[in-house]
């Protein structure tokens, strides 16, 4: 009887298997920044099942059909408006620049990389309705040292030679990305986490990055078996000053309370981190289901968690403050970084990265400074404190640009002695550009994109990512690691190229020809015409009878 | 006198050939007389038709029935050969009862797997007048017969009308329905749910898809290329308008919804369906599970008449087909705890799925015609012969298609003066004309496949020629942006020159009558 019984067991827990073969989370992470700052931070992560991209559960058949077409391994996109200040706030999850990020590692059977590329920019920025096809080969570096993948490779593979990197600084992000990015969601925005995504309350925050990042996972402990993991993220940072107010729910920040989790996810988790509790007193409302202390890497965490499930009414979570108006000493996170352009004129500048190390030991970075073409930046003139030669450098990777062709690409591997400020700075010279190349509104400015930070840091210090294996926030709870990796965006920067009037051509045009026809007349007129004695007696023409006629009257 | 005609000779000599060459638009040289001369309505096809009878006389009188039958057709070129059955096999046609065992017989004296060929043959023991099953084999039982036998070739078989509706410009009402020819589709199963909290749903899309709709596809290869793929919407909540109807059923209770509100689902399932991101046309086959609450849905025709089908099903003429799947009373329990589980009956919404799909790629449904038989469809592929009726049909379509293109080309080339022509297009025109002649005349020769492929090759070439988006590089330059650059420069120097034109043309006249003058002195 007892086997029968188990035996029907294994047949539902197989059939169970089968039909929930993907699986779907849903996870907001809510982070005080003091003193005025909130952090909110939603993930969706979808792992299929399914190795084929053909057939989809809950995973985004658009999605995977661009990475079948195009043969890509892993892929993060992210759009962002605003900047996040890493000294002031410490470090998000997931760094991304601002305006639209796209990078992407491609099947190594791909062998015409540079052409996937292009059409797979082209593809996202339909799927996006995002400027992405304005990706090519002269905004499009691949980085040696600064990138690895996120997801589970083969090792002893140059992965490298297939991945393309790629930022457009001056993109607009608002809400015809977020209503495509959306819809890539199993439970769309009607039901789940995603219903607090309004768009007229999120767009209105200081800083908002939404992102897509599909890698492969493993499945098992060896990895013979790999699943696909599938995260959309929104980043939300909120000011409190402007509403007058601490104190904070998600009325308040979305619009509208949490109607549940959705019917799809396996596990729908609000946590909220109260490490700030002891600094700056709150009390959440309704208390939580837990609360966890994380012990990671020297720093402890406290977790608030709540575990969504399905209520009828909406759910409200939020936070009230004891004493307001409190001054406070913020501790900067152990590498902070800040990037400026120098010069006057049209002529020459240079660009300038201020690495700070706050940390008691040295930290090994590496730091890919990305111009475009009509910036041209050269090695000769790189300068790390002010010197050419620096010790501080490991390793050095510079690739010239090429005029419309190529951006200019510098790496350096450097180790940022302990408690020290590492100046680096290279000049450029302002290229005059094709009147046809010049953006809409070329007064404006040009935008540099951000200069990538690579760090393996030794500290946890407000360091809030997953680690490389984890997909879900549990995975940070006492997750101590020997270091802590993380990639860094600075603040990008603006430049104002040499800008020619643009009616110029046409007052060239019309004046030139004036000259010509001034120039033509007489020239023809004395070529052509003769001065020819006129008889006395001839006969007066009609012309100049009328003239007489005047004349005689004027008399 | 001289300088002012040297000032005109430079101005031609120089200025006129430097604004033809600056002004001048790229075009490669296109084969226009040939593309003008595109006729078509000449195109047909060669198709052979073996009448067997049991006698000469019958044969004889058979095959002058059906020729009568599809004079009138030029589309069409019946070429008919007569012949007496061999002794051995007509003994065997007469003695087996079963037509499937008949067809092998004859499958093993005649060769039926070439495309294009078809076999008439007489078979006594008949229960019907004529008899048409899977393989490319009439029978038909005598000579009084003939009459139907030329309806089922006309009507089941050849359908001339709608492969002369594929070669005319206006769409007849198959054309209406079937996808524009094409290299390939892509055919996507959606399976939508609305409420999964509400009940769970055990199906297996990807094996449903690969298993029916894959053996269905497979026979089509030599068409197609068919890329296969399944997804699932959740709770893609649609509001039908249903009023509910109390009936005898188990449920005691049915939804009716009218047929005009079904059309905007489609619209709420374009949204989600993700069909913009292939690169090919899509096939789109959604299976749209109906909550308990709302269960079961019944379609109401347009005179308020119910559909009465076992599954409800509605299809969106060259979009793809929409089954309802409504669980049973028994499926929605709520006597247990734990959300009910569904699994939906398959072969009958596959199927359901697989008589779209064929209509859908081009597939006509038979009408019955009296004294006439066809054998049902018993597994999911076509009947052999509704193939080559398919491969007919797509040859002259894409023919009629690829003429279509290059003439409109053509046309435009002669209005608009700013359209660019580089080589790339050039040669894909030049390899659309020489595709689409071969493929005419290999239709005219009856090689039904080649002339398929070529014609299809035709047909792309003469698209992507046509859509080709650096056609339009030029098209938005403005002509008063040309003049305002030219005549600036060109103004003040033509008008003088032109002034003096006057006295010039007097000096040449006055000169030959000096000359002659002078002589006379």
């Amino acid at each position: 009887m007892w086997i029968r019984f188990r035996k029907i067991l294994l047949l539902v827990s197989i059939t169970l298997v089968y039909v929930v073969a993907d699986d779907f989370k849903e996870e907001i992470f809510i982070k005080p920044l003091p003193p005025t700052n909130l952090y909110v931070y939603f993930q969706f992560i979808t792992q299929n099942e399914e190795t084929s991209f053909e057939h989809s559960h809950l995973a985004p058949r658009s999605l995977g059909e661009i990475m079948s077409r195009y043969q890509v391994d892993e892929l993060h996109l992210t759009l962002t408006e605003g900047q996040w200040r890493h000294n002031k706030w410490g470090y998000p999850i997931l760094d991304a620049s601002s305006g639209a990020e796209l990078y992407a590692w491609f099947s190594p059977s791909v062998t015409d990389v540079d052409t996937h590329w292009r059409k797979l920019s082209a593809t996202l920025s339909g799927l996006f309705c995002a400027s992405l096809n304005f990706i090519d080969n002269f905004n499009t570096v691949t980085p040696q040292m600064a990138m690895w993948p996120m997801g589970a490779i083969k090792v002893n593979k140059n992965v490298t030679s297939q991945l393309r990197y790629a930022t457009l600084p001056r993109e607009i992000v608002c809400t015809e990305n977020l209503t495509p990015w959306k819809k890539l969601l199993p439970c769309e925005s009607s039901h789940g986490f995603a219903a607090l995504l309004n768009s007229r309350m999120i767009h209105n925050t200081n800083y908002h990055s939404i992102g897509v990042h599909v890698r492969k996972i493993c499945k098992v402990e060896d990895c013979s078996e790999i699943n696909l993991e599938i995260k959309q993220t929104v980043a939300l940072v909120y000011d409190l000053k402007i509403i007058n107010s601490l104190d904070w729910s998600f009325r308040k920040l979305f619009g509208q309370g949490l109607p549940g989790p959705c019917p799809l996810s396996s596990s729908s988790k609000i946590y909220v981190d109260v490490s700030s509790n002891d600094t700056f007193p709150f009390k959440l409302n309704p208390l939580p289901d837990s609360v966890v202390l994380s012990q990671r890497g020297g720093s402890d965490t406290t977790l608030a968690i709540y575990n969504i499930i399905p209520t009828n009414h909406m759910i409200n979570i939020g936070a009230e403050y004891g004493t307001k108006d409190k001054v406070l000493v913020t501790i900067p996170p152990p590498l902070t970084f800040n990037r400026y352009v120098l010069g006057y004129g049209k002529e020459f500048g240079g660009i300038v990265t201020e690495i700070k190390n706050n940390y008691w030991a040295p930290i090994d970075i590496v730091l890919l400074e990305n111009a475009p073409w009509w910036l041209p930046i050269q090695l000769s003139s790189l300068r790390i404190n002010g010197e050419a030669q620096s010790k501080l450098v490991k390793s050095l990777y510079y690739s010239p640009g090429r005029s419309r062709q190529k951006p200019y690409h510098l790496e350096l591997l450097m180790r940022l002695p302990s408690k020290s400020t590492t100046t680096i700075t290279i000049d450029f010279e302002f290229v005059f550009l094709k009147w046809q190349e010049y953006p809409p509104d070329a007064n404006h400015g040009f935008y540099i994109g951000s200069a990538l930070i690579s760090a393996n840091l030794p500290t946890a210090r407000n360091y809030t990512s997953l680690p490389v294996t984890g997909s879900t926030m549990d995975s940070i709870i006492n997750a101590s690691k020997p270091w802590y990796p993380a990639i860094f965006r600075t603040n990008g920067a603006m430049v104002s190229l040499p800008t020619p009037d643009f009616s110029m051509p046409y007052n060239v045009i019309c004046l030139a020809c004036t000259v010509v026809a001034l120039a033509f007349g007489p020239l023809h007129n004395i070529c052509t015409k003769e001065l020819v004695l006129k008889a006395v007696g001839s006969p007066i023409s009609l012309r100049q009878k009328i003239m007489n006629l005047f004349k005689k009257k004027q008399d | 006198m001289l300088a002012s005609a040297s000032f005109v000779g430079l101005l031609i000599v120089i200025g006129l050939p430097l604004w033809w060459k600056t002004t001048e638009v790229y075009r490669v040289s296109l084969p226009y007389d040939k593309i003008s001369a595109f006729n078509t309505q000449a195109h047909f096809i060669t198709t052979e038709l073996t009448v067997l009878a049991n006698d000469e006389k019958t044969a004889a009188d058979v095959a002058e029935l059906i020729e009568k039958a599809f004079k009138d057709y030029d589309v069409l070129n019946l070429k008919i050969t007569r012949g007496i059955l061999p002794e051995n096999l007509r003994r065997s046609l007469d003695s087996i009862a079963d037509e499937q065992e008949a067809v092998e017989e004859v499958g093993g004296a005649f060769d039926l797997t070439q495309h294009n060929k078809m076999y008439v043959v007489q078979r006594s023991p008949l229960f019907q007048d004529v008899w048409l099953g899977t393989e490319r084999v009439v029978f038909f039982r005598d000579a009084k017969a003939a009459d139907t036998l030329a309806k089922v070739l006309k009507q089941w078989i050849y359908e001339p009308t709608v492969l002369r509706g594929a070669r005319s410009e206006t769409a007849d009402s198959t054309r209406r329905v079937r996808f524009p020819p094409g290299e390939g589709y892509h055919v996507v199963l959606s399976v939508v749910h609305p409420r999964p909290q509400d009940l769970k749903v055990e199906l297996n899309a990807r094996e449903a898809v690969e298993d029916y709709i894959g053996s269905f596809v497979d026979e089509l290869d030599m068409l197609h290329n068919f890329t296969l793929k399944s997804q699932w919407l959740y709770l893609l909540n649609f509001d039908f308008q249903a009023t509910e109807v109390k009936d005898e059923s188990e449920w005691g209770r049915h939804f009716a919804v009218r047929e005009e509100r079904l059309h905007v689902l489609l619209t709420a399932l374009e949204g989600r369906a993700a069909t913009q991101v292939s690169d090919l046309p899509t096939l789109n086959l959604a299976l749209y599970i109906l909550p308990c609450a709302h269960a079961p849905l019944i379609i109401y025709d347009s005179e308020n008449k119910k559909v009465s089908s076992p599954v409800q099903a509605f299809m969106s003429p060259k979009w793809g087909g929409v089954v309802f799947g409504n669980p049973a009373p028994a499926d929605c329990g709520h006597t247990s705890a734990t959300t009910p589980t569904w699994s939906p009956p398959l072969p009958l919404i596959m199927g359901t799925f697989i008589a779209q799909l064929r209509e859908l790629l081009g597939i006509t449904d038979k009408a019955n015609i009296s004294g006439a038989h066809v054998e049902a469809l018993r597994s999911v592929t076509p009947r052999r012969w509704e193939v080559d009726t398919l491969l007919r049909l797509r040859t002259l379509e894409q023919l009629a298609a690829a003429h279509h293109n290059l003439h409109s080309l053509a046309q435009l080339l002669g209005e608009i003066s700013n359209i660019v022509i580089n080589d790339e297009v050039g040669a894909s025109i030049n390899s659309a004309v020489t595709s689409s002649e071969s493929a005419g005349e290999a239709a005219a020769r009856g090689e039904l496949l080649a002339a398929y492929t070529t014609s299809l090759r035709a047909f792309l070439a003469a698209e992507s020629a046509f859509m080709e988006p650096s056609l339009l590089a030029l098209l938005y330059f403005p002509d008063d942006q040309k003049y305002a650059i030219y005549i600036p420069l060109f103004l003040p120097i033509m008008f003088p020159v032109v002034l003096s034109l006057k006295n010039l043309i007097l000096w040449l006249r006055k000169k030959p009558q000096v000359e002659a003058k002078e002589k006379t002195d």
